[in-house]
């Protein structure tokens, strides 16, 4: 689960690209469509056709968050999104320009010797060849920036624009992980709320860091979420933490909660895999995220538990992230603020893992 | 300084004697530079405006791309998008779309409807994106939204969440507002639809109209260009901003020139009433000047006294007339929007911003003109000979300076020879220039012409008899013939510019009358609210159309707008049926120097198209010329068989045959049909006969008197601002003669004083005044008359053919010039009866004795 | 027709409330009689000339020309008196420069609608002979001031009334013109009355007359 938050509504943007999609996850989020397909259970995923785009649900995203080691050695953490959109618009209109499908793709970089995330995002819809998301494998194109999977399984990454660019090659070390029911991930009390869902961890990256007139090579690990759904968020939702986490000794850990507007909790999940394939699945009770320190933003002044102590059953972990500043703040263009940042995972004070940790819902109360 | 204090005194004390005097001339002078002024504020507003909102349209973007054609396929855009060095490729669907209920309004029905992709728009032209109701953003994808510019909500009444009708073709469509276009210019009357909605709703799918390109920082533009052109090939044209602005200053670029000209001319006869008015005050003043000599006074001192008086009066109107200018301009904009009465700038309201440098200029084209009006009279007053100029008497010699003949003559041949010189960067500059030297000269010679004129009434009277009054007048304008015509100078500018003007315009509408008879030829035309390029009508609809009982022909009309070059307008491409054995049935053909080629010498295969007198000119389609055109998806070869008048589209249009144009596009719709009616027939009949078909109540259907009569109506208005100009012209010439006139009565008192002496009646007197007047007027307008034709020939043959690329025959608006004539000869003789009121007071009696 | 050519009838005249120019008075010019009126300045000489040209209308007596009271006259009355009776002489001369001598010296037979006969013969007598088609700026002052002469006499007037004519002239060319006009006064017969301050000017007249407070008397010598 790794859409950018709920659009504050308190934030009136003419131009706005991503906002578009952003408003209407919440409005749309427990309206059923008639011309779009219930996300429902025991429908097991079928690969590789899964790996492809399902346009018959409102959204679908390709997630992929990692950490890289530069040639210099220096740690950095991308984020690198692409969304495709349902509009329910235009569904007898045969112009090519039909604004059907969009396509939404987002690049971030976090570098600690910068302070602050570099970010770029595009948006589109599908039409001609200039964007798209194919059914059949992973295969989604917004300009000159895509995302495929090649038949050996390994992602192509490419986006580059004027200041920052990624080139990257992911190729997966362990087998995919199916959230929830067999790829069927509920969000919410109501059994529509859910999405389809799997990740792939330990994703073994190569490739070249672009930055204004240099470039970089690189290698790290990466995790790849790929969630597809038509209902999804709890009206009540206010917001989520989410976390997922390649360990060093090639287990790994996914857990998300949902936060309620009066300050409960509406929904958690957590799964930890050992490096052996055995999946176990915490019970709500068993997860606990607990804020160790915050930071506030002074872009937004939003507050953001930055620092968290989490828990899985009888396993305390502790998050730490690459650096404070990895707020997502796109106000000028698509209105989302949220923080979404490179974290190490640490146990007992030792660090045995590095994923992203994802928060939003926090700057809600920020005015303009 | 001392002297400056002289110099204050003297001019405080001849303007305070003369207040009335240096009013007119302050007033001409700000009256003169407060046309110029707000016209050019007044063009350069409405020119900013239409440029900014024609910009404010395609943004950003570094180039654009277009096809020739009006329209292009879509398949270029994704091609263009993926274009090396491209950063952003922004397709654009711009369509004016006829509103139903405004159709009434043939120049103002139509709403400029642009399809976006919001997503590439906004990277370019954020200004267009709607701002949808808060949380419906996706009303900007919608495909049953329009989002309404303020202007364009206004002008039709409609508010967000309302449902607008709207046409295309032969359909009605309802969209619904979904919002404003905050950031539209005001006054810009636009509407934005999805890109995808518009192709579909506004019938245009795989239709673009352009492409913008933004290209990637850093970029060599103009190699980017030329490998984008080898891309494109022949059918398309990459497009600069600088192209767009050219464009459209293009496209009015004559048209302000020549208001900017006249606004000149109104200057140019201050300029007169300057000179005149200075020069009296000269001679008046002879005796004063000289006893400042003897005084002391040394030339360059008495020269700079008159100079000085000129550069106050210069000042001090030319201020007035920035002020009123600007005044002027901002209230023709607040009553009368900002086009002048033309229609080169539609769908915009201007802002009039003071413009500094601008008003600087006319302050000093208004300085400078005062200047040398009372260059001649100061250079005069210093070169006098003191002792002589003590002594009463001869004052003409003042003037005498001025008519040198060999100056006028040399005006007049330069003048000549000027008319023979081509259009100076498309502008008919030298024309201008002629029509100035022409003036000059002119008038220059008009000492002489009085002179010789009057002897010769003198000499024929003298043997019928003559009395005292015809005689002292007679005597006066002969042998004075400098003082007549400085009070000449200004009415003959403002009359033989108005003449000119007159028979311009005249010619110009009683051709224009003749041409549309020509061109409108068929009972009834009809057309559809076509959007963009389309046709309209169907083969099925004009079948069903020809196949009404009620007309016996029905000939189709296929019209379209081709770019043939970036920096010029768009020309209009017509393919309509063409009478093959004589081409003159179908069309005005000018065969006036151009030749006519027949068809049956044409060989099989070659095309033949007829031109219209600005492609000529333009783009040099001169007859037997092979030329080659973009229509339809390629190039085709055609040949220019003539030549044909078109006083409808000043940068050009081209007539081909239909079957040709059908032929080579495949392309069978058309725009117009125009319908002959059976005998027994009448319009009404046919009219309901039309209403009645299954499409009929979407039909616009035009009988050809109303299309006659509403192109009149137009052409008048478009001439409006130049009636005005004319008479603020004319008004300042009369003012003119009633200055000197009023001035000629100081210098003249003693003579009033004698002949009042020696027996001559008061009545006598005046009338001797009036005729003086009337007379001097009547030469004026007789010599007025000859000037103005001339100048109406320049206008005409070579200011018309130049700026506008069309040609006219020449037609005399006799009675109206009569009328006008008459007027005048009246107002001047009433002005000079009126001035002559001095002329009988009792002061003149005392003016006789010297010992005062 | 009256002996008297001119009666000045108890004639008062004034431009300011209680201060009179002329007060009450009274003096007859007998026809064929040439006067001379002298008198300080502001003494009201140009006045009298025109209370006698009908150019200004007295306050109150009468002025009568051949036994005609032309101050009670109509504006347009007076001036056709004036254009058939009257010649004028002026110090400035007066003569129109857009005009040559012979259309100068022409003006009062244009008026009175004559026959220009006499014009060059008139032009001969002052001394100008042959030179009819000059324009005024090619002559002196004297020339200029005999073609006033020469327009003064042309009509065969019966009064010329000469305000200092030889003002502006030498005193050679003043006594050329003085002997002038009395030679052409006498030889047409006409009663003229001459305001000078020279007395060479008023020694040329058959009576010089002193205009004071006191009225118009014998000059006493």
């Amino acid at each position: 689960m790794k859409q950018p938050c709920k659009n504050n509504k308190k934030q009136l943007v003419i131009g706005g690209l991503l906002s578009l999609l952003l408003g209407v996850m919440i409005v749309t989020g427990t309206v059923q469509s008639s011309r779009l397909l219930p996300v429902l259970p025991n429908k097991p995923l079928v690969f590789p056709k899964d790996y492809g785009a399902h346009p018959d649900f409102r959204i679908e995203w390709w997630y992929i968050t990692g950490w890289l080691d530069t040639e210099d050695e220096k740690k950095l953490g991308f984020q690198v999104t692409f969304f495709r959109y349902q509009t329910e618009l235009n569904i007898d209109n045969p112009s090519q320009f039909a604004a059907k499908n969009l396509i939404i793709a987002h690049l971030a970089l976090s570098d600690p010797t910068q302070g602050r995330l570099i970010q770029s995002e595009k948006i589109a819809r599908e039409a001609f060849d200039l964007a798209y998301s194919k059914q059949g494998n992973t295969n989604v194109k917004l300009d000159d920036w895509f995302l495929v999977r090649d038949d050996n399984g390994i992602y192509k990454v490419d986006m580059r624009t004027d200041d920052l660019g990624l080139q990257l090659s992911l190729q997966a070390t362990q087998k995919m992980m199916l959230q929830g029911d067999q790829g069927f991930s509920r969000k919410g009390p109501k059994p529509e709320q859910a999405s389809y869902y799997y990740s792939e961890p330990h994703l073994n990256v190569t490739g070249t860091v672009f930055r204004k007139q240099r470039s970089v090579k690189v290698n790290g690990v990466a995790w790849l979420d790929h969630e597809w759904s038509t209902a999804y968020l709890d009206t009540d939702g206010d917001g989520w933490d989410w976390t997922g986490l390649n360990l060093d000794d090639g287990s790994t850990l996914m857990m998300f909660q949902i936060r309620g507007k009066k300050g409960d909790r509406i929904w958690a999940y957590a799964a930890l895999r050992d490096a052996s394939g055995n999946m176990k699945f915490f019970q709500p009770d068993e997860i606990e995220f607990t804020p160790i320190r915050t930071w506030k933003s002074p872009h937004t002044e939003a507050i953001y538990p930055v620092e968290m102590r989490i828990r899985t059953g009888n396993i305390e972990w502790q998050l730490i992230p690459l650096m404070d500043d990895q707020e997502l703040d796109s106000q000028q263009s698509t209105g989302a603020v949220y923080w979404e940042g490179a974290v190490t995972l640490m146990r007992d004070d030792k660090t045995v893992g590095r994923g992203y940790l994802e928060l939003t819902g926090y700057a809600k109360s920020l005015t303009l | 300084m001392n002297s400056m204090r002289l110099f204050r005194w003297l001019l405080i004390g001849e303007w305070r004697k003369h207040i009335g005097q240096a009013l007119v001339t302050l007033l001409a002078i700000a009256i003169g530079v407060a046309m110029g002024f707000s016209i050019h504020l007044l063009n350069s507003a409405a020119f900013n405006e239409f440029s900014a909102a024609s910009k404010s349209l395609s943004g950003q973007s570094d180039l654009l791309v277009r096809a020739k054609t009006t329209l292009m396929d879509e398949a270029i855009y994704p091609q263009l998008a993926a274009f090396e060095g491209v950063a952003v490729a922004n397709p654009v669907l711009e369509l004016d779309v006829a509103i139903p209920g405004k159709q009434h309004n043939r120049n103002d029905y139509k709403l400029k409807v642009i399809g976006i992709d919001m997503f590439r728009a906004a990277q370019i032209a954020p200004d267009l994106l709607g701002l949808p109701e808060e949380g419906k953003v996706m009303d900007r994808l919608a495909d049953d939204t329009i989002f309404l510019s303020p202007a364009a909500m206004t002008w039709l009444a409609v508010k967000e969440g309302d449902h607008l009708p709207l046409q295309a073709g032969l359909q009605q469509l309802t969209l619904r507002v979904a919002g404003g276009l905050v950031r539209a210019r005001s006054g810009q009357r636009i509407a934005v639809m999805d890109i995808g909605a518009a192709q579909w709703r506004l019938q245009h799918l795989g239709k673009l109209s352009r492409v913008e390109l933004k290209l990637k920082d850093g970029l060599n533009h103009e190699v980017f260009k030329s490998k984008l052109s080898k891309f494109l090939g022949e059918s398309y044209t990459i497009v600069e901003l600088e192209n767009q602005e050219t464009r459209v200053a293009n496209m009015s670029r004559a048209y302000r020139v020549n208001l900017n000209m006249l606004a000149l001319v109104a200057l140019f006869t201050g300029s007169f009433l300057v000179f005149s008015t200075q020069a009296l005050s000269v001679s008046r003043r002879r005796s004063q000047f000289a006893l400042l000599r003897v005084l002391g006074f040394a030339r360059h001192q008495l020269l700079w006294q008159v100079v000085i008086e000129g550069i106050v009066l210069g000042v001090l109107g030319s201020l007035l007339g920035v002020l009123l200018g600007y005044v002027i301009a901002i209230t023709v904009i607040e009553f009368f929007g900002g086009s002048l009465g033309s229609s080169f700038f539609p769908g915009i309201k201007p802002e009039i911003y003071y413009d500094a440098v601008a008003a600087w200029v006319f302050f000093a084209v208004g300085l400078t003109v005062t200047l040398l009006g009372s260059l001649v009279p100061a250079l005069e007053a210093a070169r006098a000979k003191p002792a002589l100029a003590l002594k009463s008497g001869n004052q003409n010699a003042i003037m005498k300076k001025l008519a040198i003949p060999w100056f006028a003559v040399a005006c007049l041949f330069l003048a000549g020879i000027l008319t023979q010189l081509p259009a100076l960067n498309g502008l008919p500059v030298f024309g201008y220039l002629a029509i100035a030297l022409l003036l000059i000269g002119g008038i220059a010679l008009m000492p002489y012409w009085t002179t010789w004129f009057f002897a010769f009434i003198s000499n024929v009277t003298k043997r019928s008899g003559i009395n005292v009054v015809e005689f002292l007048s007679l005597a006066r304008l002969t042998n004075a013939p400098n003082q007549a015509s400085i009070a000449l100078g200004g009415i003959l500018a403002s009359f033989s510019l108005m003449v000119a003007m007159a028979i311009m315009v005249t010619s110009f509408r009683v051709s224009v009358d003749q041409w549309l008879e020509r061109v409108l030829p068929a009972d009834l035309y009809v057309r559809t609210a076509a959007v963009g390029d389309q046709g309209g009508f169907d083969l099925t609809t004009q079948q069903a159309i020809a196949a009404l009982p009620v007309f016996s022909q029905a000939d189709f009309f296929r019209a379209q707008q081709v770019l043939f070059d970036s920096n010029r307008p768009e020309v209009m491409l017509f393919a309509r049926p063409i009478d093959r054995s004589d081409p003159r049935n179908t069309l005005p053909i000018n065969s006036d120097g151009h030749e006519v080629i027949s068809l049956d010498s044409l060989a099989e295969n070659t095309m033949p198209i007829w031109v219209s007198e600005a492609m000529v000119d333009l783009y040099d389609y001169q007859v037997g010329k092979h030329v080659v055109l973009p229509i339809g998806d390629e190039s085709h070869d055609f040949k220019v068989v003539g030549v044909w008048r078109d006083y409808g589209r000043q940068f050009g249009a081209v007539q081909m045959q239909l079957d040709d144009y059908q032929r080579i596009t495949g392309d069978t719709s058309v725009n117009t049909v125009a319908l002959w009616l059976q005998s027994a027939v009448s319009q009404e009949q046919a009219i309901e006969a039309l209403r009645q078909l299954p499409f009929g109540t979407e039909l616009e259907i035009s009988r050809s008197s109303d299309l006659r009569t509403i192109s009149l109506e137009i052409f008048d208005r478009s001439f409006a601002v130049t009636y005005l100009l004319e008479l603020v012209a004319v008004i300042i010439g009369l003012s003119g003669v009633a200055a000197s006139f009023s001035a000629q009565m100081l210098t003249r008192m003693k003579e009033f004083g004698m002949l009042r002496h020696i027996g001559m009646k008061k009545r006598e007197i005046l009338m001797m005044l009036a005729a003086e007047g009337g007379l001097l007027t009547g030469l004026g307008i007789l010599f007025g008359f000859l000037l103005g034709w001339g100048i109406s020939l320049i206008l005409i043959f070579i200011v018309n053919p130049q700026s506008f690329h069309w040609t006219m025959q020449i037609h005399f608006p006799l009675s109206w010039l009569l009328i006008m004539a008459t007027l005048m000869i009246a107002t001047a003789a009433g002005t000079a009866l009126l001035a002559g009121r001095r002329a009988i007071s009792g002061h003149v009696i005392q003016t006789v004795r010297e010992d005062w | 027709m009256s002996p008297n050519m001119l009666e000045l009838r108890n004639i008062s005249k004034g431009y300011a409330p209680g201060k009179r120019l002329l007060d009450h008075l009274t003096y007859t010019l007998k026809a064929g009689e040439y006067v001379a009126v002298m008198g300080e300045s502001g003494v009201g000489k140009s006045t009298l000339l025109n209370l006698i040209a009908g150019l200004d209308t007295p306050d109150s007596g009468e002025v009568l020309i051949n036994g005609t009271a032309i101050s009670s006259m109509s504006d347009d009355a007076a001036t056709q008196l004036r254009r058939e009776l009257f010649g004028f002489i002026f110090q400035a001369f007066h003569i129109l420069p857009h005009l040559t001598l012979h259309q100068n010296v022409a003006l009062p037979l244009l008026l009175n609608g004559q026959s220009l006969q006499r014009v060059e013969e008139m032009l001969d007598q002052v001394g100008l002979q042959g030179r009819g088609r000059d324009f005024p700026h090619q002559l002196s002052g004297g020339e200029l001031q005999r073609v006033a002469i020469a327009r003064a006499l042309i009509h065969r007037p019966k009064l010329i009334l000469a305000d200092e004519p030889t003002g502006n002239l030498d005193p050679d060319t003043a006594q050329e013109i003085l002997e002038l006009i009395r030679t052409e006064i006498k030889s047409n017969g006409a009663s003229a009355i001459i305001v000078t301050h020279s007395h060479m000017a008023a020694a040329t007249a058959d009576r010089i007359l002193n205009l004071s407070k006191d009225g118009l008397h014998p000059m006493s010598t």
